[in-house]
Order: structure tokens, then sequence, then C-alpha cells
């Protein structure tokens, strides 16, 4: 059973890795690349990565594809297969590039590797790679990585809004596009006449006055 | 027993005092970005590079507080040794200089200060983290965190397509930089079962050497800091990025950046793979030479000062990993000294160059600086000074750092390398003494040729345009200052071979 789970989360993962680049349409890639993590999903579970697989499942074929599916569907539908593409040569040697890589790979992995496959495989200890053992290795061992990660994803959603902003930093928004507020008037009631239910529904007439803000 | 680990977890002892510098750092950019916030334009374009100053300040002085001290902080994620503190020095200083660099700038203006100037204080953290860290995932999170920040600072130009692609370029191939060195950390992991590099030693030595996987391993690794040091074969994003970052962005990255991914390599081959010397050694020199050769002849052709510099930079990274691929402690020593030397003149050439890039309509074209000597001697001279050095001329601290380089490889067996980086910084005079030779001998262009350059001189035509002719104090301070030092270290380099001496003892593994 464990055999046949591998070798079509396997297959899957490999596939989807070729759609990924192989297809035309972004949106079919983007598919590939869903069919792609899944796949690798599963390959995590026969490893008994529990927690590695959820987070993959949620995270990267929840969350990131559906961003990748809002970008296509944004910029897709243009043409993507852009002319600028590298030379004959260049292409040539990227592939060379690439199967030097991939013989390295094969080499390093089948060097190694295969002495273990007659065997179970490494000894795995009970409640290795749940979700506790990840949280306590977060608190205790590797609590540098974790804070630090948690510093590296502020710097990162600075980095995302300074380029998201892209209007000449805050010089002309603030002092030119935005009118004076004082703290009193931002802490006061809202202005009437701003749409809201009670104003539907009440009388207005028993309402006072919009004052001039 | 481990049961009973899982159900009461103590964390781990938290040596704050060790940990000081990060902290200054951490808190300085977090404070950084929330008075960026502020309305006043006196707190933002002011107070917010005071603060990162201070911040840099205030970290420097915990440095040289602990400096004696040797602490495994953090269930052992981070070593504060003087390896660390040294490569804390130099990148705080490289973000002083920063600073100073952009403090009228136009990145900073552009991208908000306060943005700026904290996406740069956490830039050196992560390259403090990056040096001080113990194990593969601290390295990893320490890499990203120096790399994420400078992607967006490459970018902060915005009105400039150049600046927008060099940060996208970086970003591209950066990421692939670091999906190769992830890569690599896998396969070490997998081949030696540890991610502490004590660990990893330790399971080397006990019989794992010259496995395929770990080689491989040590390949992809190697490979993905030879992207963030820019070491010839996988430096060509840096002309590009050099060219179209804003310069004190430029200047950054070269000195710091470098110094940084120096750190950790020293750390990673001397400490967690000294054991396989003899399979690392081959391949780091011959990336030595290919850098040297790519390095001095890439950058003979060039027309932008910005770009002579990022492949300049290539070449030096070539003679610094020299230092790191001889494996001896001598060659642990010349490395930091000249990665010390490397920040002294750069900074100071880039000040000059950033001075006349907002003096003059020319960019960082060799026209900026045509006529600069009888214009400008005050900044004519740091450029001089710093064009000498990094060519290796003596009584510049350029020839302390080359000699040293040369001493470790001949004394390790390798004159061959030796030989070659004479004969690069022969080819290397061939543009350095270029640009000197603007600056002495060629006389200003006139005015007729700044409508030739592209970039009509009207008011409000170009935000640059606007703030031509200014004479920044801050720019020339540094360049004096720091070109000032490359001649005084040049003359008195004691103090420097006490430093990377104190730096280079941490490394227990080197031979």
């Amino acid at each position: 059973m464990t055999y046949l789970i591998f070798f079509i989360a396997a297959i899957g993962t490999l596939a989807g890795a070729i759609g990924v680049i192989a297809l035309k349409d972004p949106f079919y890639c983007v598919l590939a690349l869903v069919v792609h993590l899944i796949s690798l999903a599963v390959l995590f579970m026969l490893l008994r990565a529990e927690f590695v697989a959820a987070a993959q499942v949620v995270v990267y074929a929840g969350a990131v594809m559906v961003l990748y599916i809002f970008v296509v569907s944004y910029i897709g539908g243009q043409n993507l297969s852009g002319s600028a593409g590298p030379g004959r040569a260049g292409t040539l040697a990227a592939f060379a590039c690439a199967g030097a890589l991939v013989a390295e790979l094969f080499i390093a992995v089948l060097g190694t590797g295969l002495k273990a496959v007659g065997t179970g495989g490494a000894h795995v200890a009970a409640g290795f790679g749940n979700p506790e053992s990840i949280g306590t290795l977060f608190l205790t061992k590797f609590l540098a990585p974790f804070e630090i990660a948690s510093y590296l994803l502020l710097l990162a959603a600075v980095g995302a809004v300074t380029l998201a902003r892209r209007r000449g930093g805050l010089d002309d928004g603030i002092e030119q596009r935005a009118p004076r507020i004082s703290v009193a008037e931002f802490m006061s009631a809202r202005p009437y006449y701003t749409g809201t239910q009670h104003e539907t529904l009440g009388r207005p007439e028993s309402l006072p006055e919009p004052t001039q803000r | 027993m481990i049961a009973a680990a899982l159900i009461h977890p103590h964390g781990p002892y938290i040596d704050w005092a060790a940990l000081s510098p990060l902290v200054a750092l951490v808190g300085g950019s977090v404070v950084v970005l929330m008075v960026g916030l502020l309305r006043s334009r006196f707190a933002r374009t002011q107070v917010v590079p005071f603060l990162t100053l201070v911040s840099l300040g205030v970290t420097i002085g915990f440095v040289i507080w602990q400096w004696h001290r040797h602490v495994a902080a953090i269930s052992g994620a981070l070593a504060f040794d003087q390896l660390t503190g040294t490569i804390t020095l130099l990148v705080a200083a490289g973000g002083i200089a920063a600073t100073l660099l952009s403090w009228r700038g136009q990145a900073p203006r552009e991208s908000a200060h306060g943005d700026f100037y904290s996406m740069m204080l956490g830039s050196i953290t992560g390259m403090v983290v990056l040096v001080a860290a113990q194990n593969l995932v601290t390295l990893f999170v320490g890499l990203e965190l120096l790399s994420i920040p400078l992607y967006v600072l490459c970018a902060t130009e915005m009105h400039r397509a150049a600046s927008l692609e060099a940060g996208l370029k970086y970003l591209i191939v950066g990421s692939v930089g670091s999906a190769t060195l992830v890569y690599g950390l896998a396969l070490i992991y997998g081949a030696t079962g540890s991610t502490d590099f004590s660990g990893i030693a330790g399971s080397i030595s006990q019989g794992h050497s010259s496995d395929v996987l770990l080689l491989t391993g040590i390949a992809l690794l190697t490979v993905g800091l030879a992207f963030k040091a820019s070491i010839a074969p996988f430096h060509q994003w840096t002309p590009d990025v050099y060219e179209g970052a804003p310069t004190p962005v430029t200047a950054f990255m070269a000195v710091a950046t470098k110094a940084a991914a120096f750190g950790v390599l020293l750390r990673v081959f001397d400490v967690m793979l000294p054991a396989e010397h003899l399979n690392w050694r081959p391949a780091l020199l011959v990336l030595a030479a290919i850098s040297i050769v790519v390095g001095n002849v890439g950058a003979l052709g060039q027309s932008s000062l910005k770009r002579l510099l990022g492949y300049s930079s290539v070449a030096q990274a070539g003679y610094i990993l020299a230092g790191v691929a001889v494996a001896t402690t001598l060659g642990a020593r010349a490395t930091i000294l000249y990665l010390v030397v490397y920040l002294l003149m750069n900074i100071a050439a880039f000040g000059a160059i950033v001075a006349r890039e907002r003096m003059t309509p020319y960019g960082d074209d060799f026209d900026a600086v045509a006529g600069l000597g009888a214009e400008d001697p005050w900044l004519a001279w740091p450029l001089t000074i710093a064009m000498l050095a990094l060519a290796g001329v003596p009584a510049t601290a350029g020839f302390i750092g080359k000699f040293f380089l040369i001493d470790a490889l001949v004394g390790a067996g390798y004159t061959w390398l030796a030989i070659l980086i004479v004969v690069g910084s022969m080819i290397s005079l061939g543009y350095y003494l270029r640009v000197i030779n603007a600056v002495w001998m060629r006389s200003a262009p006139g005015p007729s040729a700044s409508a030739a350059a592209g970039v009509p001189v009207i008011a409000g035509g170009s935000p640059e345009a606007d703030a031509l002719g200014q004479t920044h104090i801050e720019l020339r301070f540094a360049a004096v200052v720091f070109g000032g030092a490359t001649v005084f270290f040049g003359i008195v380099p004691q103090p420097l071979f006490d430093l990377a001496q104190h730096a280079a003892n941490t490394l227990s593994g080197a031979l």
C-alpha cells in the first residue's frame, strides 16, 4: 500500500513539476503547481512529517496558490511568451548546466542513498514531526531562528509596502493630500449622514443638522 | 525523559549581554520605522538618519563591551565571539557610511525615510546573524534577513527604471542563490544527520568524509554563498545591480554584504567543514582564480564608475576568497584584514562618487569626476587614494592587505595563485589609473556638454537637477575620513593586524 501511494505521489510530483514549465497557458501552469504541491504533501505524509504535510497543503497549495491565481487572473491573457528570450547558445548553455546539475545530483543520491533502500529507513522516534514536537523545538533549540524569522516577516512587510506605495515617499502623501485631523476630531463621533443603517431607518428630521467639519 | 521534555519544555537561557549588539540593531530598526511615521518633516529627514547612526554606534559600543567573551547564545544557535564581533564592527561601519551617504539623497526621500533606514538596519541584523550562525537553520534565516531588505533597497529610487530593474534582477538572481544554498544545506543534513556546525564537523571526522552526498551539498552551499559574495562565475548580476541601485545602497552592498558573506564562508569552511579541506580547497582556489581574471578584465572597458567598481568588487572577491581557500589561520587572518581594508577604500571612493553625482549632471560617468583635482581637492584626494589602494599601491592599506594575502598563499604553497593576484593587480592599474587620469589630467567638461548628457538642467525638470551643485558636508566627511584611514593604516597597520589576529584565532578548525 505504501509503495502504491508512493509511486502515485511521485508520478504526480514529477508530472506537476514538468507541467509548470511545459504548459503554455499560465493558468494551467498554476494548476500543475497545485498538483505538484499536493503530491509533495503526500510524500511528506509517507515520511511521517504530518505537520510539514499539513503546512504544505494549507500554506502553499492553499494560500500561496490563491495568490498566484489572483496574479494570473490580473495580468494573464497577455502574451507572456516574450520574444526577448536568450539566444540559441544561451538556451543550449542553460540545458547543459541543468543537465550537469541533474547528473551531479544523481551521482550524489545514487552514491549514498541506495545503501538504505533495502532497509526500513532511518529509525523514527514516536511523535517525530508532529506539531507538538515541532513547537517544542521552535521554543527551545531553534528559538533564535524562530524569532529572527518573525523579524524577517516584519521587514518583508515593510519592504512590500515600500514597493507598493511607489508614489515618492511620504513627503507628498502626508503633507499635501491628506487633510490635517486633530486628535479631538479623530476621537469625536462620526459625522452625520454617512450612510449608516440608523440614519436610514430612523427619523432623519430628529437628527441635528450636520456640523461643518 | 524525552516525554517529560515535551510536556514541560524549558526555554533556553538567554544571555542578553551577549545578544546586546543584535538587540540594539533590531530595536533601532523598529524605533526608526516608528519615527519615520511622524508628521514633522524634520523628524523624518533628520531625526531618522540620526537615530540610525545612534543605533549603529550603540551596536559598536556593545561589541566592544563584549569583546573578550565567547558565548554560544540561545541554545548554541548564535556564537558571539571575536569573528562575529569583527564582522559586526565592519558591517556597522559600512552602515554608518551608507547612512551618511544617503542622508540627503534621493532614495530615502522616495521610499520614505523610516522604511529605508529600517530596512538597512534589518539587513545589518541579518549580516550579524549570518556570521554568528552555528547551525544550518540560523544560517539560512540570517541569509534571507540579509537579502530581502537589500532587494527592496536596490529598488528605492523608484522614478528610475534602472533602479527597479536592479531590484528585480537582484531578487531573481538572489533567489536562485538562496534556493541553491538551501538545497545544499538539505543535502549536508541528509549526509551527516545534524544541523549544528559542531555536529556536522563531528560526523565528518567520524568517517563520513568524502561522501558524495556531502560533497554535493558542500558544492551547492558554496555556489549559494558565491552568489552573495559575487564570486565569478556567479557574478553576472553584480555590475548591473551596482549600476542600477541607488549609489549609497551600492556602497553598502559592496562593503557590508561582502564582509558578511566572507565571514560566513570562513565560519562554514573553517568550523563546519575543516575535515573536508582536501576536497573543497581546489574548488575554492579555482573560483578565486576565475574571479580575479574575470573581474579585472571585465572592468577594463567600463565607462560608468559604479560598473567599474562592480567588476572591481568581483576581482577583489577573488583576492579575498584566496585567503579563505588556503584554510590556514594565516589565510583567515589575511581574509579579515583585507575585508577591513576593502571597507575603507570602497567607502572613500563611493563617498566621492555620490558627492559628484549630486554636484554634476553626469551621474556616475567618468565625466562626473573629470577635472575634480583642480575643482575640489577634498574629494579628489580620497578618490585618488581609494583607487591607488584598490590597485594595491604601497603606503596605502590596500598594499598591506594584498601583501598578507600573498604571504598566506605562498606560505601554504600556492605560489601560482599569488602570482595571479599580482598579475591581476597589474591589470587593474589599467582601469584604476583611468579614473585618476580623469580626476587630475582632464579638464571639467564645459557647460555645453550638459545638454549632450541628456539631462537638461531645468528647475523642476528632474528631481536631481534641482539639487545639482549642492555640496554636502557629510559626503566630504565620509570620503576624507575613510580615505585618511586608508593611508593611516597603510603606514601604521599594527591595529589591523591585532584585530585580524583576534578574529582569526576563534576559528578553531583552521590548519
